[in-house]
Order: structure tokens, then C-alpha cells, then sequence
């Protein structure tokens, strides 16, 4: 098996045509090693959300490649990539989540009974505890606050034990202990697990908490570092990434 | 969820009843023939044009033969001549409805009739008649035969309706027979016999035992029950058709409006396959469900509704519906058929919801329409004009009124599939005039309708449906009926008409009262078994009553020989030759061809004397006489007394008590009149056919607006709760549902009113090219301004309910999960 969960090779992804075509990412080539915690950041806008869409296969780039746990998306089609996603991939959205109509217990069992498969009721009952929403098995979306909902989704991402989570800005509406909590369950899945986590966050607090920090800019990787930063230091980059002109 | 419940179950409640009542619509065995249970018909003529094909009648000579080897099987008591003829009773001067058949005694002992009180009519001038008519034996009565009226004696009274004469008496009157009936020993067999039968007589008959003999139902009656099967064909084909469109309209809706939901579950990996099969599954449900609630609300209101059909005239009075397991079950498989159908597309649509669609904050798709819309828009609507125009040309207005419905089907699907493309441009007009106006609100109310186009086209769709339908239908019925009228109009010189008045036609005592052009109809048999139908009429005045026929060879005054016949071309012989016919009678006689006439150019397939066609059908009736110009005017409009006077021709009433004036039956009216009034019987059937018709895509259609809007609001919570933050005082948002909720009605009514009027226009066309004459576009403006009225009550109650629910709740609440 691959070190490398999740390889982009010169991805390039718009939207629109003609004269307001735009370039969401423009070249990108990206490594996410199995077993690491990848934080993305850059300005509202550079492209975080494209890319890891691309990556999970939920978008198709213009041109480039995109290979997760050594299979290459480009030639399947959309239903394999729905299955590959269904057994390999969590996603955390930046918003609406979850099923209005399912509680949240159903809700995280979800993509394993789309798979034909029904999950042992103590697992999804620890996911959900794992989360701190043991006490809103039986709740529907309706009755749970945006950061509840959140955390619904990422009990669903944890669940089936996926080679890679893809969390887009998962704390963003979360108060600072919930966002502890959550990240440390990311944290959790990366050093007990050997998963792989991609997150797109805003908050250099968040960002601290992963091995690698990559930046966009304009649909460019603006920089990449590799080595653990302290929150301050990612927040006098981001700062100067803001500022710096194209 | 639970429009498209309502609409299944409002579907297959009337499948059901439709499907019910025509199973209960078998043909019914004459009563007089109850007691024989093996009945031999003279051999059935082809006419595959004709749904009931007439008889051809044994001749006297032939039915004696035929009953005496009949008689002579094992097992057959008596082979009894059956003979019916034409025949009512006159009461104070008017023909009397409730009998217009006379048979011979000798039918009594087919076990169907009995005598009740007196003798059996032994005599000429003897007669029995229904113990219902409240005379007693003894009693003198005038009886009105084809003849004209004649006095007669009661001398018993029977059990049924119908008169019952001496046999020798209704020999004459009815030569020809057209059935035998077996009465068979005690004990015998009846396959036994039938089988036996069916040997001796081979071609020359047709045996029928059992329910078969239903066969032998007057045709009047079959043809009244003909109509009433297709009425119901028309409903259930109808209430299918809208069942399929107001469940795929529910379902494209809950489509559009659950898009991230559904792009959610395609993004953590439910496939387009499995969003289909939820789709599919949610159909299945409430097809099922739908068709059980309607399969027993059928059941239940099918007797009542066969009770109005009898009332309509759709059924004659004996018919009675029966439980039977067929059309429950077909109720049953229909509904989740029905509801797939329905929601086909819309799972189709769910299946290509992208994973990312869940990503996105606008709800509304900006898809613009694909090629295969266009296509399938646009070919439906080409062949919903093609088929009204086909509609326009079919002879038959019952064939029109089905066709005009498979004309509006496509029409007003093709309108739906197109809608996306131009509901836009309508919105833009409509702003023109208003396009400062309205302030914030118009704005948001022009601005959603466009934006979200399909959404508009998905509510707009049952209004368009509604209107198409009740515009489309009643207008053609109108204007094919004005069409005909126009034509039969042109076909005559001005003038006055004699008309049968409560009889099937004229006696020749009534045509002898007045001076004018008669025709005397009967039908005919070729030697190849083929029925036509022929005028008996007096050459010197047929001319005037006639204009449109074309001689093309001979002359009509050859009628005046014996054994004359003029042909019309496409029987393909000369002047000159002979032209074997056999007539009511039963009677082969060699004609000879003294004209031929243009096809089409008569409104029949041949012409004959009048003399010659009295001569072998002695039961005959006039259908009407065309009054020579500047003939007195002599009271007959009112058929009373007073005429008696002035028919000095009127060979039989001399001696009878009750003296009934030999005009009895007749009245005068102005060929406007006439033209107008012509068919009126069968059109007033059509009329009411068309009304069910309306009735029932309005009701339905109605039920789908409200649906819709009410679907609608409910999505469009989230829009109202950010209009209202955004300042908006509860009436303008009240104001802005409304405006939405008319504006979409509007955009149903001008799409819909528009492919009707353009099917309208082509009918029209066709119509005035068909009768030679100018067509009036006839617009029932009464039933469009009802149907809109109701489509505009109901959007704006479907759509006010929910909204004020929300707007009483307050500014913030959020939404209730439904689904
Ligand atoms: N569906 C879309 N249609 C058109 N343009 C889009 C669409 N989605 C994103 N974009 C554009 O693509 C660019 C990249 O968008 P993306 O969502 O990846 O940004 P982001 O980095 O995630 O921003 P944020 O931090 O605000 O979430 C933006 O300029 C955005 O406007
Ligand atoms: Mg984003």
C-alpha cells in the first residue's frame, strides 16, 4: 500500500465559460502523505473549498490528475467515484451537512447503509459519544445547533474508518472548546489511526494543530510548510499572504 | 408528498368507477325474449364501419323454412317467429313514449310477456297493449304504425311495454325476420340443442344462447349505451392522464426543492442509481396507498354514479353495476404504475443531481433547457395540432370529442415541456406596462418568477392544463357543433321543415298532410352481406331538399319505374346495369341503375322510389319532408286537433272513438330551426360528455394548482422569513405571496388559453373547408371565466394558508422538516 493518500498533479479547475470563466485553481500539484494532518489556508475565495472537492472527487478538474489510496480518478466513472468515496473518503462540509429528515444516529449511518451495509449500533453510539453528542442519538438536524450538526458530520466521517477525511473549516462555527475537542479527534484519527485528515481552516489556533500547512493564493500553493508552526507564526504568514500583491 | 397522494387516489377512484360501470354496460337481452333459450339471428351484415352492424332479415318464405327444421330438432318444443315492428300508442292526440314497439302474439311464448286480464288479439284491428298505459279491454285506441294512426280494440292488457297484435297483422307490418327463438322441451339440453342449431343452420344464422343473446338488443338502445362506454373511456383515459401530470408536476416539484439533500447523499456516497431507486420507491408508496384509498372510494360511488349516467341518457334504464373483481384490480395495478409514470422524470432529474449541489447556496437551476426538450416540446405540440385537425375532419362527433382529448393531451403536455424557455419572455411583457410598479415587491415577485423559471413552469403547469383542457374542449365541441349546423344550413333552401315530434319518424299519414320533398330511409343488403343505407324519395321534389347531389351519369326520373336504383360512384357500375339488393324484407331484388351520383354528394348510398322502398319495408319511417315553398301554413307546429281538418289524405281514422288527427307525431319548424336542432339528441349526449370531461380535468386540475402552491409556499418559507428581516411588513408580504400566486395563474391561463386557441383556429380551418361554409370560432367564455376563477380562488387560498400560518408565528421560526 501507498504512503501517498492523496496526490493532485497539476490540477487546474474553473468555473463558468467564456468571458467569466474563473480559474478556482490554477495548476495545483499537492502530496498528502498517509498518516499526516494537512491544514489548508489562504484568502476567501484562493480556493481552498475547490480543491478539496477535486480531491474527494466531487468535482472534476479541467485538466491533472487526482489519485486517492492508489486509485486514479481520471478515467472512472461517476459512480465508481461515488463508491470510492463511499468506502474511502469522509467529507465534512462547510455547511449543511446532514439529512433534515433522518436523526443524527441515522444520519452517521448513512453512507454505510448506502453501501448495502447496516453498522453495529454500538459503533455509531461511539462515534456520536466520541463527538460529545451521545445524549442527541434519536435528534433531527432542526433540533441541533450549527456546531452540534457539524460534529453529527464528523461522527459520519469517522465511522466507516476512511482513508482520508476532508474537513472543510470544521471549527468555523464552533466556540474555542468544541473546536479543541474536535480537533483533537482529528488529531485522535491521524496518530491512533494512521488516517490521513486534509482540513481547510481560517483559524491559525486550528491550523497549529496539523503536521503541515498549505497555502493558496489566486488557485496557487503560495507556500507549504512542513514543519509544526506556532500559531502566531501562522498568523503573521497568513497576514502576509493578504497583503502580499499578485 | 400528499398531492401526488390525492391526485393517485382521485385518479384510480374514477379508473375504477369508469372501468366498473362499463363492465356493467353488457348489452341486455330483450325481456320478450326471456324464455327462449336458444335464439337463432338472421345473419349479421359487415359493415366494420358501423359498431352495431344490422341484421339482414329472413324473408317470410325463408323464416317458415328456417322455423320448421328449427322445430324439428330434439329436444325444441317450438321454433317461434320473433317479428317487431314499429309501433305507439296515441294518447289525447300525442304519440306516447314509453312504447314504440309492437311484435306479434305469437312471441308471447318466448316466455318473456304474459296477459294479465282480457284475450289475446285474435283479429286485425285487435290489440294488447302494457296494463301501464291504464286502459281496459274493451277500450278503443288508435295505434300510430308507419302507416299513420289507426284504431284498434284493446283486448287484453300484458305485464311489459310493447303491443302485441295478431300475428298476420305483424307479418305485415314486419316482413322480414330477424330472429327465431327456440323454446325448448322440459329437461332438454340447451348445448345439446344449441350445438344441433348451430349445424342445421350453419351460414345462414348465427346461434346465440345465454348472455349472447344480448345481440338482440334494439339498436337504439346499443347505440345509447355506445355512447356511454365512451364516455367512460374518455374519463378513465383522462383521469390517467392527469394523474401521471399532477404526479410528476408533485415530484419534479419535491425534486427541485430537496436538490441539496439529494446532492448531499450523492456526496457521501449514495449513487445516481440508488437516488433513482428513492425516487422510484417514494412513487411506489403513494401509488399504492393512492390506489387502495381510490380503489374503495370507486367501489363505493360507482352505483350512484351508474344512477346518473341512467338519468343522462348515457345508459338505458336497466342497467345496474356489479362488484366485479377485474376493475378493482385493475384500479389496484394501475395506481403504482401510474404513480412511476409520474414520477419517471423527475427520478430521472434526482439522478443527475450533482454531488456539489449540496455545496451550493442557490437552490434555483440554472440549467437552460436541453436539446431533447426542445425536440420533445415541439413534437408534441405539432402532433396536438395535427390530431385537432384530424379531429375536425372525422364525421362522427363522438370520434371528435375522444380525438380532441388525445389533441389536448399532447397539446398541454408539449405547453409544460416548453414552459422553462417561455415563461421569461411572458414575465418581461408583463412587466411593460408595470415596470415601476409594484415598488419592492413587484420587483422580488419579477424577479423570482424569472429567476427561477422552472419552478414558475412547475406551478404554472396545472392552471395551463385546467385552461387548455376546458378551452380546447368546449370550444371544439361549440364550434364543430355550429360547424354542422352551418353546413346542414347550406344544404337546404329556406323554408320549412315536417319533423317527427316524440316519435323515431314521420307515418305516411302525417307526410300526406303537407305538400313538400320527403325521404324515406331504409337500409339495404348486397349480395356480399354489405349494409347500405338508402333514401326512398319522389324525383320531382328531392331536388329541393337536396341541392348538393351531383348527377354525374343517368337522371333521377328514372326512379320512377320499378326496380330503379341510382348508385353513387364508388359502387362502381354504369347506368344500365343491375344491382342485386335485398331488403327489409328479406326480399333479393334485381335493381337497375338509372343514375349515378357524385360520393358524398347524398347523405346515403343510394337513392330508391319511394314506392319501392315502401314496398319492402312496411315499417319505414320519414325522416323529414321539406316543404314546397308558399304551402299554407296549417297549424301543425302544435300537432293538434285543429290540422285534422286540412289531411284530407288521411286514409284510416274514419270510425275511431278517440279520433286522433293523422298529423299526430309531426310538427313544422324553419329549416334554421331544423339545422340547429338536427342530431340535437345526440349532441346534447356529446354536450354532456364534453361537460364531464371539463369536470373532471377541471376538478382535478384544481386540485393540482392548490397542490402545487401550497408545495410552493412551504418551500418558499425560507425566502419569506428573509424578505421579512429584511423589513418587509406582514401586509407586503402577504401581498408579495399573492402577486406570486396570480401572476402564476396568469402565465397558466395565457399559455394554455393560447395552445387552445391555436388548436382552436386549426379545427376551424378544417371545419369550414369540410362543410363549405364559414366556420364562427365559437370561445365558451362562461366555462373559461369558471375554470380561471377557480384556479385563481384556489392558488390564492393555497397559497395565503401557509403563509399566514408563518407570518402569525413570527419573524425567525425555522422551518419545519417536512418530508
Ligand atoms: N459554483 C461556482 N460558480 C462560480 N464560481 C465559483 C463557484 N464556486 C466557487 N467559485 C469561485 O471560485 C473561487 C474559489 O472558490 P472557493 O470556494 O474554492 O474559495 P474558498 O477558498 O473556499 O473561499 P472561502 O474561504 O470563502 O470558503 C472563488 O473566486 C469563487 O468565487
Ligand atoms: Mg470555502
Amino acid at each position: 500500500m501507498t504512503t501517498q493518500t492523496v496526490v493532485l498533479r497539476d490540477v487546474r479547475a474553473t468555473y463558468g465559460t467564456g468571458d467569466r470563466q474563473l480559474v478556482a485553481l490554477d495548476g495545483v500539484s499537492v502530496t498528502f502523505e498517509r498518516g499526516t494532518f494537512s491544514a489548508v489556508m489562504g484568502p476567501s475565495g484562493s480556493g481552498k473549498s475547490t480543491l478539496l472537492h477535486c480531491a474527494a472527487g466531487l468535482d472534476r478538474p479541467v485538466t491533472g490528475s487526482i489519485t486517492i489510496d492508489g486509485v486514479v480518478l481520471d478515467g472512472l466513472t461517476e459512480d465508481e467515484v461515488t463508491r470510492l468515496r463511499r468506502d474511502r473518503i469522509g467529507f465534512v462540509f462547510q455547511a449543511f451537512n446532514l439529512v433534515s429528515s433522518l436523526t443524527a444516529e441515522e444520519n452517521v449511518a448513512l453512507p454505510a447503509r448506502l453501501a448495502g451495509r447496516r453498522p453495529p449500533a454500538a459503533d455509531v453510539a461511539a462515534a456520536l459519544t466520541a463527538v460529545g453528542l451521545a445524549g442527541r442519538r434519536r435528534h433531527r438536524p432542526s433540533e441541533l445547533s450549527g456546531g452540534e450538526q457539524q460534529r453529527v458530520a464528523l461522527a459520519r466521517a469517522l465511522i466507516s474508518r476512511p482513508a482520508v477525511v476532508f474537513a472543510d473549516e470544521p471549527t468555523g462555527a464552533l466556540d474555542s472548546v468544541t473546536s479543541r475537542n474536535i480537533l483533537d479527534l482529528l488529531r485522535a484519527l491521524v496518530d491512533e489511526h494512521r488516517q490521513t485528515v486534509v482540513m481547510v481552516t481560517h483559524d491559525p489556533v486550528a491550523a497549529a494543530r496539523a503536521d503541515r500547512i498549505v497555502f493558496l493564493a489566486d488557485g496557487r500553493i503560495a507556500d507549504d510548510a512542513r514543519v509544526p508552526l506556532t500559531a502566531e507564526a501562522i498568523a503573521a504568514r497568513t497576514t502576509h499572504q493578504v497583503v502580499k500583491p499578485c | 408528498m400528499t398531492g401526488a397522494l390525492v391526485a393517485v387516489m382521485i385518479g384510480i377512484t374514477l379508473v375504477t368507477v369508469a372501468l366498473l360501470l362499463l363492465v356493467a354496460g353488457r348489452p341486455k337481452i330483450p325481456d320478450r325474449l326471456a324464455g327462449a333459450a336458444v335464439v337463432v339471428q338472421a345473419p349479421v351484415s359487415n359493415s366494420p364501419a358501423d359498431p352495431f352492424p344490422p341484421t339482414i332479415p329472413w324473408s317470410q318464405a325463408k323464416a317458415q323454412e328456417w322455423s320448421g327444421r328449427l322445430a324439428g330438432l330434439p329436444g325444441v318444443g317450438a321454433a317461434v317467429v320473433d317479428r317487431h315492428f314499429y309501433g305507439q300508442v296515441i294518447i289525447g292526440g300525442r304519440a306516447s313514449g314509453s312504447t314504440t314497439e309492437g311484435y306479434g302474439w305469437a312471441s308471447v311464448r318466448l316466455g318473456g310477456v304474459h296477459l294479465v286480464s282480457g284475450e289475446p288479439p285474435r283479429r286485425p284491428g285487435e290489440v294488447v297493449v302494457d296494463r301501464a298505459l291504464g286502459f281496459r279491454p274493451g277500450d278503443p285506441v288508435t295505434l300510430l304504425t308507419a302507416a299513420g294512426p289507426t284504431p284498434y280494440t284493446v283486448t287484453g292488457l300484458s305485464d311489459r311495454p310493447g303491443l302485441l297484435v295478431a300475428d298476420e297483422v305483424a307479418a305485415r307490418l314486419a316482413p322480414g325476420v330477424t330472429a327465431i327463438g327456440l323454446v325448448l322441451e322440459p329437461g332438454a339440453d340447451t348445448a345439446a340443442v344449441e350445438i344441433d342449431a348451430r349445424e342445421l343452420v350453419g351460414a345462414g344464422g348465427t346461434v346465440l344462447t345465454g348472455a349472447e343473446r344480448g345481440a338482440l338488443e334494439p339498436r337504439g338502445e346499443a347505440r345509447t349505451r355506445w355512447i356511454g362506454m365512451q364516455v367512460l373511456t374518455g374519463v378513465s383515459a383522462l383521469a390517467g392522464f392527469v394523474t401521471v401530470f399532477v404526479v410528476a408536476s408533485t415530484f419534479a416539484f419535491t425534486v427541485t426543492q430537496r436538490r441539496r439533500e439529494l446532492g448531499l447523499l450523492r456526496a457521501i456516497g449514495a449513487t445516481s442509481r440508488q437516488v433513482r431507486r428513492m425516487v422510484y420507491g417514494e412513487a411506489l408508496l403513494v401509488g399504492s396507498a393512492g390506489a387502495v384509498l381510490g380503489v374503495v372510494t370507486g367501489a363505493a360511488v360507482a352505483p350512484a354514479l351508474g344512477r346518473v349516467l341512467i338519468d343522462a341518457g348515457f345508459e338505458p334504464a336497466t342497467y345496474e353495476v356489479r362488484y366485479s373483481p377485474l376493475p378493482l384490480l385493475a384500479g389496484l395495478l394501475l395506481g403504482p404504475l401510474v404513480a412511476l409514470a409520474g414520477a419517471w422524470a423527475a427520478a430521472r432529474r434526482a439522478a443527475r443531481v450533482s454531488p456539489l449541489e449540496a455545496l451550493r447556496e442557490a437552490a434555483v437551476e440554472q440549467r437552460r433547457m436541453g436539446r431533447t426538450r426542445w425536440i420533445t416540446g415541439g413534437t408534441l405540440i405539432a402532433s396536438g395540432v395535427v390530431l385537432a385537425i384530424a379531429t375536425a375532419g372525422s364525421a362522427d362527433p363522438q370520434d371528435g370529442a375522444t380525438d380532441a382529448l388525445l389533441s389536448a393531451m399532447a397539446l398541454v403536455t408539449g405547453m409544460v415541456v416548453l414552459a422553462p424557455a417561455v415563461i421569461p419572455p411572458i414575465v418581461a411583457l408583463w412587466r411593460l406596462p408595470l415596470r415601476r410598479g409594484g415598488g419592492a415587491i413587484g420587483l422580488l415577485v419579477r424577479q423570482g418568477a424569472r429567476s427561477a423559471t422552472r419552478r414558475t413552469a412547475s406551478t404554472a403547469a396545472p392552471v395551463l392544463l385546467t385552461v387548455a383542457f376546458a378551452v380546447l374542449v368546449a370550444g371544439m365541441v361549440r364550434t364543430s357543433t355550429a360547424a354542422y349546423a352551418a353546413g346542414r344550413a347550406a344544404d337546404v333552401t329556406g323554408g320549412r321543415v315536417l319533423v317527427p315530434d316524440d316519435t323515431p319518424g314521420l307515418s305516411d299519414a302525417a307526410v300526406a298532410t303537407v305538400a313538400g320533398a320527403a325521404i324515406l330511409p331504409t337500409t339495404v343488403f348486397t349480395p356480399d352481406l354489405r349494409a347500405l343505407s338508402g333514401l326512398g324519395i319522389d324525383p320531382a321534389t328531392f331536388g329541393q331538399a337536396a341541392q348538393g347531389t351531383r348527377l354525374t351519369a343517368g337522371a333521377l326520373d328514372g326512379l320512377r319505374g320499378p326496380g330503379a336504383v341510382v348508385v353513387t360512384e364508388s359502387a362502381h357500375t354504369g347506368v344500365g346495369a343491375t344491382y342485386p339488393l335485398t331488403f327489409a324484407d328479406g326480399r333479393l331484388i334485381a335493381l337497375r341503375v338509372v343514375g349515378v351520383v357524385a360520393d358524398g354528394s347524398i347523405r346515403a348510398d343510394l337513392l330508391l322510389s319511394d314506392a319501392t322502398v315502401r314496398l319492402h319495408d312496411p315499417s319505414a319511417l320519414t325522416s323529414a319532408v321539406h316543404l314546397t315553398d308558399g304551402h299554407p301554413a296549417n297549424g301543425l307546429a302544435n300537432a293538434g286537433p285543429a290540422s285534422a281538418g286540412t289531411s284530407g289524405a288521411a286514409p284510416t281514422d274514419a270510425g275511431a272513438a278517440d279520433a286522433a288527427p293523422a298529423s299526430a307525431g309531426a310538427r313544422v319548424i324553419d329549416v334554421a330551426t331544423w339545422a340547429a336542432e338536427a342530431d340535437s339528441a345526440e349532441d346534447r349526449l356529446v354536450w354532456l360528455f364534453t361537460l364531464m370531461l371539463i369536470g373532471v380535468s377541471a376538478g382535478y386540475g384544481a386540485i393540482a394548482v392548490a397542490n402545487t402552491l401550497l408545495m410552493a409556499a412551504q418551500g418558499r418559507a425560507s425566502d419569506l422569513r428573509t424578505v421579512r428581516l429584511a423589513g418587509a411588513t406582514r401586509r407586503q408580504v402577504s401581498g408579495y405571496v399573492a402577486a406570486e400566486s396570480t401572476l402564476v395563474v396568469l402565465i397558466g391561463t395565457l399559455l394554455g388559453g393560447l395552445v387552445a386557441l391555436g388548436a382552436l383556429l386549426a379545427i376551424r380551418a378544417g371545419l369550414s373547408e369540410q362543410v363549405g361554409a364559414a366556420v364562427p370560432l365559437v370561445v365558451p367564455w362562461p366555462v373559461i371565466g369558471a375554470v380561471v376563477g377557480l384556479c385563481l380562488l384556489l392558488a390564492l387560498a393555497a397559497s395565503a394558508l401557509p403563509t399566514g400560518r408563518m407570518l402569525r408565528a413570527g419573524a425567525l421560526r425555522p422551518p419545519e422538516a417536512d418530508l
